[in-house]
């Protein structure tokens, strides 16, 4: 085990600026996701970290030892590529055995590594298997156990679930911690998937153009991010956002959906008249009965299940949708008109100049008479 | 659409059969013209019906020209090894400087890198001639001309580029990840060229080569300026079958069926690497 | 005029017939004017094959298919009424994207004045409207398929054909476009047909799923009845997320009660009346079953219940995915709420009954799901 120190660092490609100054430690293991939509650096920081690509400026280090200017070959670390990248001119075995071929272990001790990560990844019946020969779940755990063969101290997941099927990657979503756990290895981890994210992660880093924008647990980022993008890219179907405008009243800041009032705690920092969004997730909607006070009035466009949930696309009477989703099988309206409610204390306001997060995630609803 | 009637069918076929005549039709021509004296080929009008004779083969092996006016002595066998060695070696000399290079220029952007493969490819483009005038100066004062040396040396104007730009894009076909795989492993760069690159880009190297090896094998201008008869390749030797009593068309014809037979078993010995896909499904798209 | 499409003991053959890859095995359906009608399969099932002999690109080998009581097979593609968004977009290079999408009104010779309102229509709908004036090669791939999108439902016609048609979609607009495309179906009363690997989005879009494997028609029925009532063990295990568990076990009836057998010293008891009289008899009789459930219908309990124990617990933020050990296998559990457990965490879960899937092991088809035998 050894923790990874990144300081600084800063990549450029040309006049394109990929990595920004960016410093990031991550403990002995842990596993750390980086996250973040294609382009934003993952992968560069990944290579940076296995020593295929040079920072232009910054500091790599792995266990207090300074890398920056090591080769490859000589910094320890095991890497599984998106693409698998298997060598395809050799068997599976070959391809397992490179990272203890290179250590010059004798044959039996070689043979003996192979085929324990084999099997614990179930792929001991296809060892002499070339590459072309495997399915693309059988090319997966290869490239998976070529990582994992060497017992390395830091392991690189490059969005090694990408290139297989949804419910493949539901298994070894599944499967991933208990194996690394066993490693013992500090894992970082690139995904696109906020899923993957969330579920491994012990610590989410959110990146975005080359910048960490949260650095968080799974649970911070997605009940507090940091901003409206971050939040946008968290969570299925995406967030409810709302622009409103901020209003005082006599029980203080008030915005308004569909004149309906939602009152606004007294610690959020913000002036009368703010320009804010208003985020709400799908699962914090309820449908409730039209008599309520805090009902707001939608009309229902479409039902479109998901993953054992409901989801409703609604209009309000001012022509803005709403995303409402609940548990498979619950009761709830699924076309005309219906009322819903959005839970106070899960709502998220954001400045909309900025996108940045005002406050705390604490709003409640009032009845209309109280706010005016 | 795939509603193909029987009409389509037959058209198609007949389409692809001209074409197929069009095309083999001269070869066919020559290897019937290899079997006769030059009396039936020069018969009005030429007829497919003749007795086919061995002289022709006979006399290019034993290396008498037999004409209507005298026998006379000619060299083809000897011509045909130079031919073999000529090749061999421009393209080994070829391979062995050309792979490295290509690897390099495909793996290291560095500056003028650009320029510099550029440079090299553009010795294709200038006109033989202009680059033999001087070249036989120099090669006369250092003592290159008519050596094997100097003439491997020249070759490699024809053979260099053409490896360096083939295989360079095999090499740049290659997913760089295949290779990191293995750095990461824990190889040096060079057990990684040797390892990986060079395996993976076997099929293109083999196909430069070949190519390679056909170019310098149909090279003319080259050898019969810087040679004299006894390194002349086959190319500058069927010139002797031009005589003074007249052309030996069977005898062309035989030696051309000759001297196109290895370059021919080569290509097609050779084919099943040309087609073997590069990556064999190891990267996924 | 109620069948907007009909499929009639339709074959695909590659190559020739007989010896060739036979792509589509004799699927026949009905599809009504006004459904939207998902084909799900995994890659090579043949559900592609089947869109492209709608479409008109590939020639059908044997049966027949009629669009609109018409049977059509056999003309062109052009002369079907049919309007198609490809799996590729194939949007024209040259044409920005808003003469991609008019493109397909050319024939119908509108007003440019209607022309323009409708593309403004469907721009808005796809999120398009900023990227109108664009060229197809400047925009990114999910923008490429949304043009493609709009291209196909702009257009008037008998049956739309959508070929895998979010794929690509940005995954911060799945949600809202699956709504607005749905929304925009329905109240036009339009026929659509989409192909997808993808259940959630059939999930999503189709009020019937036609599940597809081997060139065989699996079961044709509503989201709801592939998801309660598969019909045999690939539907049942292929279509919900996440899959369905499933375990082998060997049934006794003894001493009043019902035993299944999940080997490793593992064994469920259920009274008598646990089953009905039906099933009882039918899964006793054959000994040994598969038994299928489905992850949400597994419950966690306080007391009573089978033990198993957590491997892990993965929150996503709005369920949480829970995998134990149960059995020499692994039983995985998805609740909608935060749960609070751990790795290691000794936990009872509850395998009811009315939630079992029962599976003929041999042949793979449904014997029972709950307490109702599948005729």
């Amino acid at each position: 085990m050894a923790s990874v120190e990144l300081q600084n660092i800063t990549k450029r490609y040309k006049d394109l600026t990929v990595l920004d100054r960016i410093s990031l430690t991550v403990a002995e293991g842990e596993t750390l996701v980086l996250f973040g939509p294609s382009g934003a650096g993952k992968t560069v920081l990944l290579r940076l970290i296995c020593g295929v690509v040079e920072p232009e400026d910054g500091r790599v280090l792995i266990g207090d030892e300074d890398m920056t200017d090591v080769e490859a070959e000589d910094r320890g670390v095991g890497m599984a590529f998106q693409n698998f990248a298997l060598f395809p001119h050799m068997s599976a075995f070959d391809n397992i055995a490179s990272p203890l071929e290179a250590r010059k272990q004798t044959r039996g001790a070689l043979k003996d590594g192979v085929e324990a990560v084999a099997k614990l990844l179930r792929i001991d019946h296809v060892l002499s298997h070339a590459p072309r020969e495997l399915s693309n779940g059988q090319k997966q755990r290869t490239a998976l156990a070529r990582a994992l063969v060497g017992s390395p101290p830091i392991l690189l997941l490059d969005d090694p679930l990408r290139n297989v099927d949804a419910k493949l990657r539901f298994e070894m979503r599944l499967e991933l911690p208990r194996l690394l756990a066993d490693r013992n290895a500090t894992v970082i981890y690139v995904t696109q998937d906020y899923k993957e994210a969330m579920a491994l992660g012990d610590r989410i880093a959110v990146m975005s153009a080359g910048q960490i924008e949260q650095l968080g647990t799974p649970a911070e980022i997605y009940l507090k991010p940091a901003n409206i993008e971050i939040a946008r890219l968290f969570g299925d179907p995406t967030i409810n956002l709302l622009d409103v405008t901020v209003r005082t009243g006599v029980h203080g800041f008030f915005a308004e959906i569909s004149g309906v009032p939602l009152n606004l705690p007294g610690d959020v920092k913000v002036r009368d008249g703010q320009a804010c969004v208003l985020g709400f997730r799908p699962e914090t909607v309820s449908f409730v009965e039209a008599g309520d006070g805090h009902a707001i009035p939608v009309e229902i466009e479409a039902e479109t299940p998901l993953n054992e949930k409901t989801v409703t696309l609604a209009t309000t009477a001012n022509g803005r949708e709403i995303l409402i989703s609940r548990p498979a099988g619950t009761p709830g309206p699924s076309s005309g008109t219906a009322h819903i409610a959005i839970a106070p204390d899960k709502a998220l306001l954001f400045d909309r100049e900025s996108g940045e997060r005002v406050g705390a995630s604490l709003l409640s609803t009032v009845a209309e008479g109280e706010a005016a | 659409m795939e509603h193909t009637s029987t009409l389509e069918k037959v058209l198609r076929a007949s389409a692809l059969t001209a074409v197929v005549i069009f095309f083999m039709f001269p070869i066919f021509w020559i290897i019937l013209m290899s079997f006769q004296t030059n009396e039936t080929i020069l018969r009005v009008p030429p007829s497919m019906i003749f007795e086919p004779t061995l002289s022709n083969y006979r006399g290019i092996i034993t290396g008498q020209l037999e004409t209507n006016a005298a026998t006379l002595e000619i060299n083809f066998m000897r011509n045909l090894w130079n031919s073999v060695f000529l090749s061999v070696s421009s393209v080994a000399v070829a391979l062995a400087l050309g792979v490295p290079a290509a690897y390099a220029f495909a793996r290291h952007k560095f500056r003028g890198s650009e320029d510099i493969a550029f440079t090299l490819l553009s010795f294709r483009f200038a006109p033989p001639l202009l680059v033999l005038l001087p070249l036989t100066l120099y090669f006369q004062q250092i003592g290159l001309a008519d050596t094997y040396f100097g003439l491997v040396w020249v070759y490699q104007l024809i053979c260099l580029p053409l490896i360096l730009w083939i295989v360079r894009g095999y090499f740049e076909d290659i997913s760089p990840d295949i290779e990191y795989a293995y750095r990461i492993a824990g190889h040096s760069w060079f057990a990684t060229f040797r390892k990986i690159a060079l395996p993976l880009a076997g099929p293109g190297i083999a196909a430069a080569g070949l190519l390679a090896f056909i170019f310098a094998w149909n090279n003319f201008i080259f050898a019969l300026v810087l040679a004299s008869a006894d390194k002349q390749p086959v190319t500058v030797g069927a010139l002797a079958f031009i005589t003074a009593s007249g052309i030996q068309y069977g005898q062309i014809a035989a030696g051309i069926v000759l001297s196109v037979a290895p370059t021919l078993a080569l290509a097609l010995y050779a084919q099943r690497y040309l087609v073997e896909g590069l990556s064999l499904g190891a990267v996924k798209g | 005029m109620d069948t907007a499409l009909s499929l009639k003991n339709v074959d695909k053959f590659y190559g020739p017939i007989g010896h060739g890859v036979h792509a589509v095995r004799n699927v026949s359906m009905d599809v009504k004017k006004g459904e939207i009608v998902a084909l799900l399969g995994s890659s090579g099932c043949g559900k592609t094959s089947t869109l492209r002999m709608i479409a008109g690109f590939e020639e059908v080998s044997a049966g027949s298919i009629s669009i609109a009581e018409q049977e059509i097979h056999r003309r062109p593609p052009a002369k079907r009424n049919v309007a198609m968004a490809f799996e590729g977009y194939s949007l024209y290079p040259p044409l920005t994207v808003r003469e991609n999408i008019a493109f397909a009104l050319k024939s119908a010779k509108l007003e440019p004045s209607v022309v323009a309102a409708k593309v403004t229509e469907i721009a808005r709908m796809l999120e398009i409207e900023d990227i109108l004036d664009r060229y197809p090669s400047s925009i990114s791939g999910g923008q490429q398929q949304r043009t493609s999108l709009g291209r196909a439902l702009i257009r008037d016609a008998a049956l739309h054909l959508l070929d895998e048609p979010m794929g690509q979609l940005e995954p911060q607009l799945r949600a809202l476009l699956r709504g607005r495309i749905k929304h925009f179906i329905k109240e036009r009363g339009l026929t659509a047909i989409l192909v997808t690997h993808d259940q959630t989005e059939a999930n999503a879009l189709s009020d019937r799923i036609a599940v597809m494997e081997d060139g065989i028609l699996q079961q044709f029925d509503t989201p709801e009845i592939i998801k309660d009532r598969p019909e045999n063990l690939f539907t049942g295990t292929f279509v919900g997320e996440p899959p369905m568990n499933v375990f082998n076990a060997s049934v006794r009836d003894q001493d009043g009660r019902v035993h299944l057998d999940f080997g490793s010293g593992l064994s469920l008891d259920y009274p008598h009346d646990a089953f009905s009289g039906s099933v009882r008899d039918s899964i006793v009789d054959r000994g040994n079953i598969v038994v299928g459930i489905r992850p949400y219908a597994v419950h966690r309990t306080k007391d009573q219940g089978v033990d198993a124990k957590v491997i892990v617990n993965q929150w996503l933020g709005d369920q949480s995915h829970i995998a134990a050990e149960f059995a020499g296998a692994t039983l995985v559990l998805v609740e909608h709420d935060r749960a609070d457990v751990r790795p290691g965490d000794a936990i009872k879960v509850d395998l009811n009954p009315e939630n079992l899937h029962i599976f003929d092991p041999d042949s793979g088809d449904a014997i029972a799901h709950g307490a109702e035998l599948v005729s």
